[in-house]
């Protein structure tokens, strides 16, 4: 294949996934390898990915994504080069978040938009999936499963507010929907 | 499309290189002069003469003919820098609207972006001429710790002359490149860059075609110009203790005095001792013409600029220790630059690193020559293996000033680029609907001892509870070390690009205005 055309589906393809990679994966490592490895996997990917490498590439949008690719694989590079910020990320790792400067603005992000709409709300990723089980239900009129969904949403993130305000609204409706069969089951009880 | 080359723009001489059938060369000019004096004579009318024949005209008409534009270009008017080359120069530095630095020749007043514009322009017309083909394009270099204004202003001059920058590269980078492309090496090395008027110095981890900057130091106010300005207050006062004429505020005689100065420093680096005469210095009683006559060894020289060669080694100490690396684990030294020509920065450069300087780097040609082998590489259409990869940093930090003046760091320096970080700012006070943010670079703890970048304003925020609206801000430098901003209301999700519009620099149109083109040049 021609090596600009290949360069351009190899960079289309990263650009596209890159998001959804984790440092390590960036890097092409794995997470419990050796620091050494990290620094030699650094220089063999920068020799590849530089965006310098697609400047004469007739496809101008090669270079976007390069641009994209490697700024992130930069960002990855920053954090795992020092074994105190690789431990902080390894943490984080674990609770699901991929990046660990944009933390911040992950949660920025999620309560602004929360506001707009409720689907963003959530700020983990196993958090996001309860809650979107539980804006489900709500939508069914299944209000007492939207509660339970929520509980479990917010055993990731205890502290969003989002969900317990809708966790809230959710009781009372199922509070509600039991008031209306309660009373239906005296009315039977009369007939 | 044209011919891309490499340019070494330098505050005394410029150079011009290109790739030739995989040779990097210099390009001379018809009369075999393969550097330039980076001067530019303004004459009556809208004549402008650069070079050698420039240089030639500043004896005689030194308020016309600007020399020395590179150490305030991208500077502001008040800066210290800018107030020193006002007290060595015979034309008119003003403030421009902006309050940039501008200097006025001919009844005219002109940007520093033009002037190096004139420059640029000259070195290409040397190259088409060299090689008979049209160039629009090149690379085109800066020293390592010029900051964002400096390099901005750089790319203005380069749209001014009509030519596509491809890229701002860093002058020690470059001389690197120049000298490890090809040869498979494995090496850490120190480029020792002491030019005419900065100082930089660069730790490089070369390994076959990754050519990795480990940190980078440097003095933007450190280089022969000073050595020069040494001397001649060594001359001034040896001619005061001579006649009693104290000639420290006559403008004349001091520029005078800098051009013995110069001539005495270019004269001790070939022989032992020179013998410094200057007929008619100034006119003394009775009108009387005063010659100025004094005897000027190596030594004597050496005792005047040496604390300026030792200042050159704290930068050097900060470089080495931002690398994590000691002065022993270099396995090469470069030194690039006209100063380095010099016995004496030989000497000094040999007793530090413990080592001779590698021969075969010609310190005034290998900056243009790297230049234009990255301008190869940018534009070569076959993405092989074999071109060379530069890791690059940034010199200074980036950062925004934060409550009470502070500044915080955002990016800090000797970070690779390019590279790009994010921060969340909150609003401070109820209903609050814009947010101002000032942009710095400098290692200052406090906003005003850094350079101010350039500061933008947010405006239309939702009025909330103060720290309800968030913006997140993207601070983005790339491969030339340019800082770009881009600004998300988190609230509204509007994304705005910002254009830092360096507060001394030009705006677009200005450039566009002062284009070479338009104007015939």
């Amino acid at each position: 294949m021609d090596p600009q055309l290949r360069q351009k589906f190899e960079m289309e393809a990263l650009a596209d996934v890159c998001d959804e990679l984790n440092y390590y994966q960036l890097l092409k490592v794995e997470r419990g390898c050796e620091q050494a490895l990290i620094d030699e996997a650094y220089r063999a990917e920068a020799r590849r990915l530089h965006p310098d490498r697609f400047n004469s590439n007739p496809d101008k949008n090669v270079k976007v994504w390069a641009n994209k690719v490697y700024r992130l694989f930069q960002e990855a590079w920053n954090t795992l080069k020092d074994p105190e910020t690789r431990a902080a990320y390894d943490d984080q790792l674990e609770e699901g978040a991929r990046r660990l400067s944009i933390k911040m603005r992950r949660e920025a992000e999620a309560e602004a938009a929360a506001a707009a709409n409720p689907e963003h709300a959530a700020k983990t990723e196993k958090g996001g999936k309860y809650w979107k089980m539980a804006l489900q239900n709500w939508h069914d009129g299944e209000y007492q499963g939207c509660v339970m969904q929520i509980q479990f949403a917010l055993n990731f993130e205890p502290d969003n507010e989002t969900m317990i305000e809708w966790k809230e609204k959710a009781e009372n409706k199922a509070a509600e929907a039991t008031e209306e069969k309660a009373g239906n089951a005296y009315k039977l009880r009369i007939v | 499309m044209g011919l891309a080359v490499g340019i070494d723009l330098g505050t005394s001489n410029s150079c011009v290189a290109v790739v030739l059938d995989g040779q990097p060369t210099v390009l001379e000019d018809a009369q075999g002069n393969r550097t330039q004096p980076s001067v530019v004579a303004f004459g009556h009318g809208r004549s402008v003469m650069v070079g050698h024949r420039a240089r030639r005209q500043m004896i005689y008409a030194p308020q016309s003919t600007v020399a020395s534009a590179k150490r305030m270009i991208g500077r502001r008017f008040s800066s210290s820098e800018v107030t020193r080359v006002l007290q060595t120069t015979a034309y008119g530095i003003v403030e421009g609207e902006a309050g940039d630095a501008r200097i006025e020749v001919q009844g005219r007043v002109l940007a520093l972006q033009e002037v190096s514009a004139h420059v640029l322009q000259h070195m290409r017309r040397i190259a088409e001429e060299a090689t008979g083909q049209v160039v629009d394009r090149a690379v085109i270099t800066v020293p390592a710790y010029f900051n964002d204004n400096q390099r901005q202003a750089t790319r203005d001059a380069a749209s001014i002359a009509g030519l596509e920058c491809l890229r701002i590269l860093n002058e020690p980078t470059a001389a690197a490149l120049a000298y490890g492309i090809g040869g498979g090496i494995k090496q850490h090395i120190v480029v020792y860059d002491l030019g005419g008027g900065t100082f930089d110095v660069s730790i490089l981890r070369i390994d076959d075609d990754l050519f990795e900057v480990a940190s980078t130091s440097g003095d933007t106010f450190l280089g022969g110009d000073d050595f020069d300005a040494a001397c001649a207050d060594h001359l001034l006062a040896l001619f005061k203790e001579e006649t009693g004429v104290d000639l420290s505020e006559n403008r004349t005689a001091r520029l005078k005095l800098r051009d013995a100065a110069e001539h005495a420093k270019i004269a001790l680096s070939n022989v032992e001792e020179v013998e410094v005469h200057v007929p008619g210095l100034c006119q003394g009683e009775n009108d009387v013409e005063l010659d100025l006559r004094v005897g000027l060894s190596r030594v004597d020289y050496a005792r005047i600029v040496l604390p300026i060669v030792q200042r050159s080694f704290l930068t050097c100490d900060d470089a080495l220790s931002q690398a994590g690396m000691t002065a022993s684990q270099m396995d090469a030294v470069l030194l690039v630059g006209g100063m380095t020509h010099y016995p004496l920065v030989r000497e000094a450069v040999f007793q530090y690193f413990g080592q001779e300087s590698q021969a075969g780097v010609n310190p005034d040609e290998v900056v243009a020559l790297g230049a234009a082998i990255q301008a190869h590489n940018l534009t070569s259409a076959s993405p092989e293996m074999s071109s060379a990869v530069l890791l690059d940093v940034t010199p200074q930090s980036l950062g925004v000033k934060t409550a009470g003046g502070f500044c915080e760091i955002l990016v800090p320096r000797n970070s690779q680029i390019p590279t790009a970080t994010k921060k969340v700012f909150h609003t401070a006070a109820d209903d609050q609907v814009e947010v101002r943010i000032e942009v710095y670079q400098g290692e200052s703890r406090m906003a005003s001892g850094n350079e101010l970048l350039g500061q933008f304003i947010l405006e239309g925020l939702r009025p909330a509870m103060r720290g309800d609206v968030k913006l997140s801000i993207e601070f983005d430098i790339d491969a030339d070390g340019i800082v770009h901003v881009r600004a998300e209301d988190l609230d509204s999700g509007l994304a705005r690009s910002i254009h830092i519009e360096a507060s001394s620099g030009l705006t677009e149109e200005e450039v566009t205005k002062m284009g070479f083109e338009q104007l015939g040049f």
